[in-house]
């Protein structure tokens, strides 16, 4: 009987996105996020944080929709520029490069691309059904947590951050902790009294987290690629029905990597804080693993498009099931969006699916139909969106500085809010510079009240004592997941140490 | 490479400090209402202070690399740097008079004068054409008013 009820959701869902509002809006949706993935230094994050001011005017359901659309085009484009230009369009597609660029030199772009294309839509449309199931069961479960089993989840969050995140642990967890710190920065949630603002009244209404999020990823990306300066070549291509068909026929005997893919992608997506890109660099380490030839990676091999490509794609659907269900974002662009919830007026959580049924069924319904009309989109205008990487740095840049201020200023049409802008792309091109992860801070950013109100009501239910996180048995099993987590990089470096010093052994 | 680690985290460390004067104003421990509202901003800044002073021990024992001799930002760089930082900061501190529209204008004209050194036609037209279609999107459809700056206020509304 439940899942009857799910299709009957799912059809009323498909009714809410096929409005031709809603299906201008995924249009509109993904040509603005193709155009931001195919573009380097203008990320998925910082392009939905961008949007998000225009969407306060439109409904909640439509809005949703609108980022979601981006954040799928953008997924989509990234691998344009990584296979034409051997530049990752996005993050999540640097994986695709390794054995993209090799294709597209040996004269095959266009398997290369139709390669990436279809693997991203598999990926996704197997993920949006998983989504689609897992979801309701996950909201029902998620209605009986009380705060202990909240702040477990959260624990579990920032500590997938720390175990699989990559790069140094103690910067990853001091960018959460950092990201922590500044979400007091305001009003104490629970008592009500100002705090952590010097006596500001600016500083009252809190640290805005789109601000910080538009600088760190926006800013910041610029300063990176300026001083590097910028040079895109590329490769020019056209996809005719003849690479495509033959492309297609390759298909089936990638099955395993596409099936392994996609349940990886999907579950690294739905772990709090971990969005495509590490889905995507781990999904190709395997990939090359199980290959039978794995010397032929990074020479050209079409599996090593398909597998990254299907993860990425497979983990930004999965990113959103927490989001929806829990209130937590999967990844820092699921993160902004969720910022955008509170902005709708609408309390993120497993509420959601009882008092706002067209809200998140017809964001269901829209991921099947985005990624239906995304991937014919891309397959048709691969020209056209390349042709976008034309454009002279000289404009860009000083575009993409103008979009971001106007970006900052909207969300709270403070004026001061520029400067928090300047200076976080400043502090976030030092520390990308450093190596610290700016992701880790911004979900912090996001989940500071969260966690903060968990934590301390849990210790009120609990008299002060933290025997309350070891007698709940959910909240034990999450904390003890997220404990391991946090252990992972010190058992790696202990197992590293003990065997013969094998250099870039992880890499891949 | 390695004095610039070292500075980022004695940099951290004198923001927590910063915050933890802060979060001691308020009350850190046990109170009637369960923790405190200082309680959570407190043990925050003290592990970001031990996470700092571990990332500098272990930039310490790092062993030394070509990587970590070299400057922090390539000497080539600055120039370039400065040239999307420099005018950013002027833009701003006169945004009560210019605006977004006219500060992009200007914002935009000036980078692909000085930096992209296009030709003056083409910067004339995305200069004028970029921030009038921005005006259309944001001031006339979305109703999203954005600072305008006293000089277009002047001009389009007589004030």
């Amino acid at each position: 009987m439940p899942l009857l009820g799910v299709f009957n959701d799912l059809l009323f869902g498909l009714g809410v996105a096929l409005t031709p509002v809603n299906m201008t809006i995924v249009i509109v949706g993904l040509i603005l996020g193709t155009a931001i993935g195919v573009l380097p230094g203008l990320g998925g994050t910082n392009g939905v944080a961008l949007l998000l001011p225009l969407t306060f005017t439109l409904q909640p359901t439509s809005a949703i929709i609108l980022l979601a659309s981006v954040y799928w085009g953008a997924i989509f484009g990234g691998a344009i520029t990584s296979i034409l230009f051997n530049i990752p369009g996005e993050p999540w597609s640097v994986a695709t490069t390794f054995d993209g660029h090799p294709l597209a030199k040996q004269g095959k772009p266009g398997v290369a691309l139709t390669a990436a294309f279809t693997s991203s839509f598999i990926g996704a449309l197997v993920a949006i059904i998983l989504f689609t199931f897992f979801a309701p069961p996950l909201a029902e479960l998620a209605l009986r947590f009380g705060p202990p089993e909240n702040f477990a989840v959260l624990f579990l969050a920032f500590a997938t951050f720390a175990g699989l995140g990559g790069g140094s642990p103690t910067k990853t967890i001091l960018m959460t902790l950092l990201g922590l710190l500044l979400s007091t920065v305001g009003f104490d949630i629970i008592t009500g009294q100002p705090r952590m603002n010097f006596g500001l009244v600016s500083l009252q209404s809190g640290v805005n987290f789109i601000v910080i999020a538009i600088g760190l990823f926006g800013l910041g990306e610029i300063f990176l690629t300026v001083e590097e300066g910028l040079r895109l070549e590329g490769i020019r291509a056209r996809l005719g029905f003849r690479d495509v068909w033959e492309t297609w026929k390759l298909f089936p005997r990638y099955t395993a990597t596409i099936i392994r893919s996609t349940i990886l992608g999907f579950w690294v997506g739905v772990l709090p804080g971990t969005g495509a890109t590490p889905a995507s660099f781990m999904s190709y380490g395997l990939a090359k693993q199980f290959s039978k030839h794995p010397e032929r990676f990074g020479q050209g091999e079409v599996e090593g498009v398909i597998a990254p490509e299907t993860a990425a794609h497979a983990a930004g659907i999965g990113a959103l099931l927490p989001m929806v269900t829990l209130g937590i974002p999967g990844s820092p662009t699921a993160a902004v969006m969720l910022a955008g919830f509170f902005i709708w007026g609408l309390n993120p959580g497993p509420l959601l699916f009882q008092t706002q049924r067209d809200f998140v069924w017809g964001l269901i319904g829209s991921m099947y139909i985005a990624n239906v009309i995304g991937v014919i989109m891309v397959l048709t205008l691969v020209p056209v969106f390349a042709a976008i990487n034309r454009i002279p740095f000289g404009i860009l840049a000083p575009l993409i500085v103008i979009m971001s201020s106007i970006g900052a200023y909207a969300t709270n049409n403070q004026i001061l809010d520029l400067w928090f802008m300047l200076g976080s792309g400043v502090a976030g091109y030092l520390f990308k510079k450093l190596g610290y992860p700016l992701a880790p801070l911004v979900v912090a950013l996001v989940l500071g009240d969260m966690t903060e109100q968990a934590l301390r009501q849990s210790l009120i239910m609990g008299q002060g004592s933290l025997a309350i996180f070891v007698t709940r048995p959910i909240t034990a099993g999450f904390l003890a997941a997220g404990l391991f987590l946090f252990l992972l990089p010190a058992l790696r470096a202990l197992r590293r140490r003990g065997r013969a010093p094998r250099p870039a052994e992880s890499e891949a | 490479m390695r004095r610039a680690e070292t500075l980022m985290a004695l940099a951290l460390v004198v923001g927590a400090g910063v915050l933890l004067r802060e979060a001691l104003r308020l009350s850190v421990r046990w109170t009637s209402a369960g923790p405190g509202a200082g309680f959570f901003p407190f043990w925050l800044t003290l592990g970001v202070v031990a996470c700092a002073v571990l990332v500098w021990l272990q930039s310490l024992r790092a062993p030394a690399t070509p990587e970590g001799a070299a400057p922090f930002i390539p000497a080539g760089a600055w120039k370039s740097l400065l040239a999307v930082f420099l005018p950013m900061v002027a833009i701003l501190a006169a945004i009560s008079y210019l605006g977004i529209y006219l500060g992009g204008a200007v914002y935009l004209a000036g980078y692909m004068w000085l930096v992209g050194r296009h030709r003056w036609q083409l910067i004339v037209a995305v200069s004028a054409l970029v921030p009038l279609t921005l005006f259309f999107i944001f001031e006339r459809w979305f109703l999203l008013p954005l600072p305008m700056g006293v000089i277009l206020e002047y001009f389009l509304y007589g004030r």
